[in-house]
């Protein structure tokens, strides 16, 4: 698996490059924050910092898919970020996410492909900016194919033949921070599905006893895959001082 | 807010109740340099040194690398750092065209490149540059919009360029241009059924921009350089060594022989980063050739031949 | 509101203001006194006086509007939507990919091979309503639906997101069959050569000569316009059932390929025309949840486990308020919406998504997704009723 990279772009405060293996989208995020928003001061909250997110497609301009997943992730990122902590209140913090690789949306494409993606690459982007987070997460797809086997990251042509699509967010601690569902399916499944979900995120022991290694031995979970990104980057940016101890 | 003179700059370098000058394009509501900052940038110049120990006439490092789709482009001009994706979509052509396709580059800055660009709100450079590439490269007929055509008045390709401006540190005209230039020879598009073809692309352009700054001209300005300077000065050359472009947007005057002697310059750095361009390709041609994509790389050669 | 208020909660004996001076003042305060109840048996009443899953009064009105092919007001509470769907002609010579991007798919080819068709109907019908955009909602709120909104603004990242989870679940519920909206041409059988015409748009055809084929001339393109009249909350149910309401409503003129003027006649005899015959009935039910410890978001407090966070269930911390209105709607952040659909009486999910907090678990979805199928017989009555 290749590990995203933190840190790779020099103006802005924070950014991270995330690439799915599975789906092939590459995303690059960027964010600025604290920074004051003179513009829209009649938006800006008294007492929290305000989360502005743009989703930036590849090789379109911005329509009215971008605006509804911008709106989810504002919503689950909003919520993740410490907005109350000192020198937050009144400014932004502006998380810019660029489609840089992988296929193109059409009008009308369900975005759930993309999301976990666009998710991991805003979360490291927000370490990557020291901005407080109140917990970490990890996102995964899924879709149920016809047979109702349930496939983990199917590419985009799967997922389209797919009977219906998961996407779940899991933070850190195991709360249920994200679900996009759709296609045709009952409870049951679901349920299932979200099992499967907390395994992969959190690489928990499944129901008869085995921790789920099956994702690959290297990064056992999601959560796990995240923590050593952020722990490779931290290892790089104090090599100076390993060195001289 | 009048141009201060060049003559005056040169005879007051440390005067800073000097009026900040209208910068003529470039960083729009980037964060001012301070005074102190702007003047050792000139200062220095005077004494023929660049921040970055480069000489006047010489560019950053270019670095490009191709994405695994077709038409993606990975470019880095030192510390600016783009990314152009070319796609290619099928449409009905103009009703006055019927034989030609089209072709359009857009480019939305956004709050990655640098802080000061606000998401979804234009700036001044936008337009700027835009302008620019349009004239460059969709003008000059860089790219034979005839062979775009599928069938006569039902059908053709639309082109379309998207830049992604990551990492701003000066200089996005030129980083843009040989981005878009590279990537429309790598790009393949789709091949239709009542046509088999590639983009034909003809001949690479270049721009070069030459920074005025109190008389003193150089190449490939970074960031700090942009905002210290008066004037800019842009020469578009096509790979046959035509001039396809010349714009002397704002600023400071210049003398006209300067223009004569900086098209050498630019011709010279076009043989230079025309190489480089071409030498990306044929890496990454034979990287794909690795991959054992025979078919894909045949074709990719033939793209090599360039007509004329 | 006022009578509510001291019916459910009595307020404390110092506060000597109105109530509705308190729900400005203190507006998280004043809902969460209304919630809690009084003693542990007695069910939580919200501040607008319905139980906790209880929706507001749905009316559902269609063929209101003369000039629109299908049309509907639906009123949740005081959040109206009207939708209105007009159907045009795309005629496929107008279509510049008709040609180019039908030939490469050789083994689907739609217009050839009619036995394949029905077998994988649903996946083309998805893809030649998506790939020719068929299906165009637009949504707009109207000026002074809400106090908001000011005329004359570019549409909301509000309108568009809703716009776009319109079309969305359009297409991913395969609501609409692409075969209502096509109008096919059985050319006469001549022989072959003389009937040949190589004209406009004809070309790609040419290499299925064999036998006059039944083609595809064109299609319906239904534009589905969706305004908010006013929005008190939910906006999304509105809409949904307003297009819902309006898609059931629509009837499309009966029409032809004309091959002697080579264009395509509509027939205006109102008997003639045909109704859509659409897939299901998914309908949607939006859920907010309310978080009972104002401070939670204040502190940069020590979040807890999921796991502790299901112990601690006990002393009731959240509540999840169905078809919130926008009073509830600004007091909360985190969302669900769940759109249902019933075949043979059991109930399908189409579509479910929650964000915006970690409250809702998935035991809480669970019984979201009952009180869904619940409003899917209320909503289906409403709709049947018109």
């Amino acid at each position: 698996m290749v590990s995203p990279i933190l840190s790779q772009l020099n103006r802005p405060d924070g950014s991270a490059a995330y690439k799915c293996p599975a789906t092939g989208y590459n995303i690059l995020g960027a964010v600025n924050g604290p920074v004051e928003l003179p513009a829209r001061r009649d938006a800006l909250k008294p007492e929290e910092a305000t989360v502005e997110v743009f989703v930036k497609p590849g090789t379109t301009t911005a329509g009215v898919a971008e605006r509804y997943v911008e709106g989810i992730l504002r919503s689950v990122l909003g919520k993740v970020v410490l907005g109350r902590e000192k020198g937050f209140p009144r400014r932004g913090v502006i998380i810019t996410l660029a489609i840089a690789g992988g296929e193109n949306m059409d009008r009308g494409d369900s975005y759930l492909t993309i999301l976990p993606s666009l998710l991991h690459a805003a979360l490291l982007s927000m370490i990557s900016a020291s901005v407080p987070l109140s917990m970490t997460f990890s996102a995964a797809l899924f879709g149920v194919t016809k047979t109702g086997d349930i496939v983990r990251d199917p590419s985009p042509t799967a997922a389209k033949a797919s009977v219906s699509l998961h996407v779940f967010a899991i933070s850190s601690k195991g709360h249920l921070l994200l679900n996009e569902s759709e296609g045709r399916f009952d409870f049951d499944t679901w349920e299932l599905v979200h099992q499967r979900a907390l395994s992969v995120c959190q690489g928990t022991a499944s129901a008869d006893g085995d921790v789920t290694m099956g994702e690959g031995a290297a990064s056992a979970s999601l959560h796990g895959l995240i923590r050593e990104a952020v722990e490779d980057q931290i290892y790089s940016d104090y090599a100076y001082k390993l060195d001289s101890i | 807010m009048r141009p201060a003179h060049p003559k005056e700059a040169a005879q007051k370098p440390t005067n800073f109740i000097e009026p900040a000058r209208p910068q003529p394009s470039m960083s729009s509501r980037e964060e001012p340099l301070s005074i102190p900052e702007r003047d050792f940038i000139l200062e220095a110049l005077g004494q023929n040194l660049r921040l970055d120990g480069r000489q006047f006439d010489e560019y950053r490092p270019l670095n490009i690398s191709f994405g695994e789709e077709y038409g993606h482009v990975k470019l880095q001009l030192g510390k600016t750092s783009i990314i152009v994706r070319i796609s290619a979509e099928i449409t009905k052509p103009f009703e006055d065209r019927p034989f030609d396709g089209s072709f359009n580059i857009n480019m939305e800055l956004s709050n990655m490149g640098s802080p000061a660009w606000e998401n979804g709100r234009s700036n001044d450079l936008e337009p700027y540059v835009l302008e620019a590439l349009d004239r460059i490269i969709r003008h000059s007929n860089a790219l034979d919009t005839e062979s775009l055509c599928i069938l006569k008045g039902v059908s053709c390709w639309a082109i379309r360029a998207d830049i992604h401006v990551i990492d701003f540190d000066g200089n996005i005209t030129d980083a843009a241009c040989i981005g878009v230039m590279a990537g429309l020879q790598h790009f393949r598009r789709p091949d239709s059924v009542v046509k088999d073809g590639r983009v034909i692309v003809y001949g690479l352009e270049q721009r070069v921009p030459c920074f005025n700054d109190s008389k003193q001209v150089i190449v490939d300005a970074t960031r700090k350089e942009e905002q210290a300077a008066e004037g800019d000065l842009v020469i578009g050359i096509n790979s046959a060594g035509d001039v396809c472009y010349i714009s002397k947007h704002a600023g400071a005057p210049i003398d006209a022989m300067l223009i004569v002697t900086k098209t050498n310059l630019a011709w010279e750095k076009v043989k230079v980063l025309n190489a480089i361009v071409d030498k990306a390709l044929q890496a990454d041609l034979s990287k794909r050739a690795d991959f054992g994509m025979a078919d894909e790389s045949r074709a990719a050669n033939d793209r090599l031949i360039q007509p004329e | 509101m006022a009578s509510s208020a001291t019916t459910g909660n009595p307020m404390p004996p110092s506060l000597s203001m109105p109530p509705s001076q308190f729900a400005r003042l203190q507006p998280h305060a004043y809902l969460r006194a209304h919630l809690s109840p009084p003693s542990s048996d007695q069910p939580s009443v919200r501040a607008n006086g319905r139980a906790t899953s209880q929706f507001r009064v749905t009316s559902v009105n269609t063929g209101s509007l003369t000039h629109a092919n299908g049309s509907a007001v639906v009123r949740i509470g005081d959040t109206t939507a009207v939708c209105g769907v007009r159907a045009e002609l795309l005629h496929t010579s107008d279509i510049s990919s008709w040609g180019v991007s039908q030939a490469p798919s050789k083994q689907n080819p739609t217009n050839t091979n009619e036995a394949k068709d029905s077998k994988s109907e649903d996946e083309d019908d998805q893809g030649q309503i998506q790939d020719l955009n068929l299906l165009v909602p637009n949504l707009s709120l109207s000026t002074g639906c809400a106090p908001g909104l000011t005329p004359g603004a570019p549409p909301s990242a509000l309108a568009q997101s809703l716009s776009h989870q319109i079309l969305s679940l359009l297409h991913t519920t395969n609501l609409v069959r692409a075969d209502d909206l096509r109008i096919w041409y059985q050319p006469p059988n001549f022989d072959s050569e003389e009937f040949h015409n190589p004209g406009e748009g004809m070309e790609v055809d040419t290499e299925q000569s064999g036998g006059p084929e039944r083609e595809i001339k064109a299609f319906w393109v239904l534009y589905i316009d969706i305004m908010i009249l006013s929005m008190a909350g939910n906006a999304f149910d509105a809409a949904w059932a307003s297009v819902l309401a309006a898609l059931r409503d629509t009837k499309l003129p009966n029409a032809w390929w004309d091959d002697d003027n080579e264009t395509i006649l509509c027939s205006d005899d109102f008997a003639e025309a045909h109704r859509l015959t659409l897939r299901g009935l998914p309908i949607a039910s939006s859920f907010c949840c309310f978080e009972g410890d104002a401070a939670a978001g204040w502190r940069a407090n020590v979040i807890p486990d999921a796991e502790e966070q299901k112990k601690k269930k006990g002393s009731q911390q959240k509540w999840i308020l169905a078809d919130p209105d926008g009073y509830e709607e600004g007091l909360t952040q985190e969302r669900a919406c769940v759109v249902v659909d019933k075949e043979n009486g059991k109930t399908i999910i189409v579509k479910m998504e929650k964000h915006g907090g970690w409250n809702v678990d998935s035991d809480d979805l669970r019984k979201l997704v009952d009180v869904s199928s619940q409003r899917w017989d209320d909503l289906k009555q409403a709709l049947e009723q018109c």
